[in-house]
């Protein structure tokens, strides 16, 4: 990594191979702080940086304006060339050291409690309502990219670096997983905000289930399993322009959703289910959840309900 | 609709709602500098009576015979609070909030309003200031829903912040001068391409921080402005000019690695930060508000192109700019008042941030750029604004002589004491003031 006077970071561990390159803790040598350290080549032509390149990044920091608490810092950004050809773009972002994957794996036994759930619930919801206003889409929201800091504040991360990444990097053989993705996604129609409000609601489920809620291995695959649990949707429902049709998959007669997320409440049924619509259109939106009375709810009358469901679960 | 002489009491009531008391000053501010004039200052010598209907029925547009009796489910309720629905903790004073009003209430101005009244006036302003302010976002495209409107609205108060420097002072060996010559070549290549005025603003303004947080020699000045028009463009633009093209324009004097260079050094130094507050944006969102002419708005974009010319006004807040540059056009112009406009007027400068020493330096500065500008022909911004497109606004004959329309600014002193009460109304909406007008 070149590294300069201007780049007063150093490197501590490799953290994850994401979906767009390697993520690195590291140190910044000023201050001794962990931070988390993604880069993306982007390729510069005669022409500079893509001007996609600086749209996105700008937002990015234009984000950073708002400091919101649901949201990962984003404290620093450096460019430096590589080649005549290549710049080495890299965010440095603030480190936190859990996920809700790791967060939910650490929960002991009968998992977490319905107020636990219904507290990162929003702190999700308020991040990613916030971004959805600022027109940023996460487009790859998944347990692993939920950060959760000790004191059980949710931050979102890697939104916006779908776009970044995806405009330069769209022949990096890369796999990406396929179980939060919506239908709109894996269908190949297109899509906007809602993809993320399907993911957001299949972490509501995993949160219960401490597994995910669809685990396909293949596009084909995960289609299935979600029409197994959502229903097929209609004719009418399915989209016009995409190759898959309908009739490729078995109209399941699909028990409710409450048989594969067992604890659930009524509400928190219809929430889920409105986060599981088939139609992104008629999907709920983030402030809309946030306001569904699910999450409304009063805290002392669910802390009662978990500790009764808590006992009744050995 | 609305009695004249009820203005500058309504004034008060809606700086009373935005800035949690301490409206007196702002009414008295807003009066001397133009910003109400032709009207009485405050007219205190109507019954209380007489004046909670009229601007109760303005501010909820409710018929006169309404006038005695609130609306079904607008019934007074005192302690009780109006809040905008709440995205995630809200830290900006704009709201009404419980300190605001206890606030208010303690102040001197409770002895002539009936206190009874009180929250109704707060809510039935604050909704019209609302309604004024979510309109002009609207129409300028400055929010893609009205339901964000305020929010954004709120954003962009705050924000302003980030754009005025703490001193006009530049690094060395550049000087106001400079400076000048470089962004008047930048605004004629900038009309060159045939950019947005917004890719202008954005160009100064990126240029004015990268003057000062990145090392340029003199040679390389020009580099670092095309670069800031560049990213500016690559911002903004649909169709960004080729490096060779800007190369070609500064006669080869520097090879596209060169530019590039810059180009990485820039984004590096300003930490890809391209944000940016423009002034334009909130003369045009006042001028709005404020239902200015179309003369009225051409002149003001004039006079506040010129202020990216001066150096000295990189301390101002955009508000502050655009309030300054819209007295000053007025006073130009001279365009004869009418009630409902000047209604406006006072609506939006409610919105006005900052002294009136501020107001009248900013004019003073502009006045000065405007006068120098008519000797000098070859000035960009000059001939821009003398097409017919523009409204021949920058020939206008009252420009060559427009600082004897002013009050000289230091003639008074009792503008400190208003300084003092101005401050607090500046840290309510943020902390840190970059406000020169202590060094005075």
């Amino acid at each position: 990594m070149a590294q300069g006077a201007s780049f007063p970071y150093e490197e501590v561990a490799e953290i994850g191979g994401g979906a767009y390159g390697t993520v690195y803790k590291a140190r910044d040598t000023e201050s001794g702080k962990f931070v988390a350290l993604k880069s993306v080549r982007v390729q510069t032509d005669q022409d500079g940086l893509p001007i996609s390149t600086v749209r996105e990044v700008a937002l990015l920091k234009r984000l950073e304006q708002f400091d919101h608490p649901n949201v990962v810092r984003l404290m620093d950004v450096c460019a430096i060339q590589r080649t005549d050809s290549e710049t080495k773009v890299t965010l440095v972002f603030e480190h936190v050291d859990q996920d809700l994957k790791t967060y939910l794996e650490k929960a002991p036994a009968p998992g977490l409690s319905q107020d636990r759930i219904k507290d990162l619930m929003r702190q999700l919801l308020c991040g990613l309502g916030f971004l959805h206003s600022n027109r940023v889409m996460h487009r790859d929201l998944k347990p692993e990219n939920v950060l959760v800091t000790s004191g059980g504040q949710v931050k979102l991360a890697d939104f916006g670096l779908a776009r970044i990444y995806s405009c330069h990097m769209a022949l990096t053989p890369v796999v990406v997983t396929l179980w939060y993705r919506p239908p709109e996604v894996l269908l190949g129609s297109s899509y906007a905000t809602p993809v993320d409000i399907w993911s957001t609601g299949c972490i509501f489920a995993e949160m219960f289930r401490r597994k995910p809620l669809f685990c396909g291995e293949s596009e084909m695959d995960q289609l299935g399993k979600i029409f197994q649990v959502i229903g097929l949707p209609s004719e009418e429902e399915w989209p016009k322009d995409v190759t898959i049709t309908r009739k490729q998959f078995l109209p399941p007669n699909h028990p409710p959703i409450t048989n594969f997320v067992p604890e659930l409440s009524e509400q928190g049924a219809e929430l889920l289910l409105e986060m599981l619509t088939f139609d992104p259109l008629q999907r709920i939106s983030a402030l809309n959840a946030l306001e569904h009375e699910y999450l409304k709810e009063e805290e002392t009358a669910d802390t009662e309900g978990s500790t009764r469901e808590g006992d009744a679960i050995p | 609709m609305l009695h004249p002489s009820l203005l500058p009491l309504l004034l008060k009531k809606v700086a009373a709602v935005v800035w949690g008391g301490n409206s007196w000053s702002s009414a008295v501010i807003m009066a001397r500098t133009g910003f109400c004039d032709s009207k009485p200052l405050l007219d205190l010598h109507k019954k209380a009576e007489e004046r909670r209907p009229a601007l109760r029925a303005w501010a909820n547009s409710s018929e006169p015979k309404d006038r005695r009796h609130p609306p079904e489910g607008e019934e007074p309720r005192r302690g009780q609070k109006v809040e905008p629905e709440c995205k995630w903790e809200r830290r900006l004073p704009v709201s009404i909030k419980e300190g605001n009003i206890t606030g208010y209430y303690e102040s001197d101005l409770t002895a002539w309003v009936g206190l009874s009244y009180e929250l109704l006036y707060h809510q039935g302003l604050e909704s019209l200031l609302r309604r004024e302010v979510e309109k002009a976002m609207e129409k300028l495209d400055l929010t893609w829903d009205r339901a964000c409107a305020w929010d954004m609205f709120e954003h962009m108060m705050k924000n302003q912040y980030r754009n005025a420097f703490a001193s006009a002072e530049l690094p060395r060996p550049f000087t106001d001068t400079t400076r000048a010559v470089l962004v008047d070549w930048l605004i004629q290549v900038h009309e060159m391409l045939h950019f947005q005025d917004e890719t202008l603003y954005l160009a100064i303004s990126l240029m004015n921080r990268g003057l000062r947080q990145i090392k340029v020699s003199t040679v390389n000045l020009q580099l670092l402005g095309v670069v800031c028009l560049f990213l500016a463009a690559k911002k903004e633009e649909c169709l960004v000019p080729e490096v060779s093209e800007l190369c070609y324009l500064m006669d080869n004097g520097y090879t596209k690695k060169q530019l590039l260079r810059m180009e990485r050094r820039v984004l590096s130094g300003l930490q890809f930060d391209l944000s940016h507050c423009s002034p334009l944006d909130f003369l045009l969102f006042t001028a709005s508000i404020a239902r200015c002419s179309a003369k009225v708005v051409w002149m003001a974009r004039y006079l506040l192109e010129l202020s990216l010319l001066e150096g000295e006004c990189v301390v101002y807040l955009p508000m502050q700019l655009a309030g300054a540059v819209l007295c000053l056009a007025r006073r130009v112009l001279q365009e004869p008042p009418t009630p409902d406009g000047d209604a406006a007027w006072c609506i939006a400068s409610i919105i006005y941030i900052g002294s009136e020493t501020t107001l009248l330096r900013i004019m003073h500065i502009l006045a000065g750029a405007a006068a120098k500008a008519h000797g000098q022909e070859n000035r960009g911004t000059f001939v821009k604004y003398s097409s017919a497109l523009t409204m021949h606004v920058s020939s206008h004959p009252v420009l060559q002589n427009v600082s004897c329309l002013l009050p000289a600014y230091l003639k008074w002193p009792e503008s400190l004491v208003v300084l003092a009460s101005h401050e607090k109304i500046a840290e309510a909406w943020v902390p840190q003031r970059l406000d020169e007008d202590l060094k005075l």
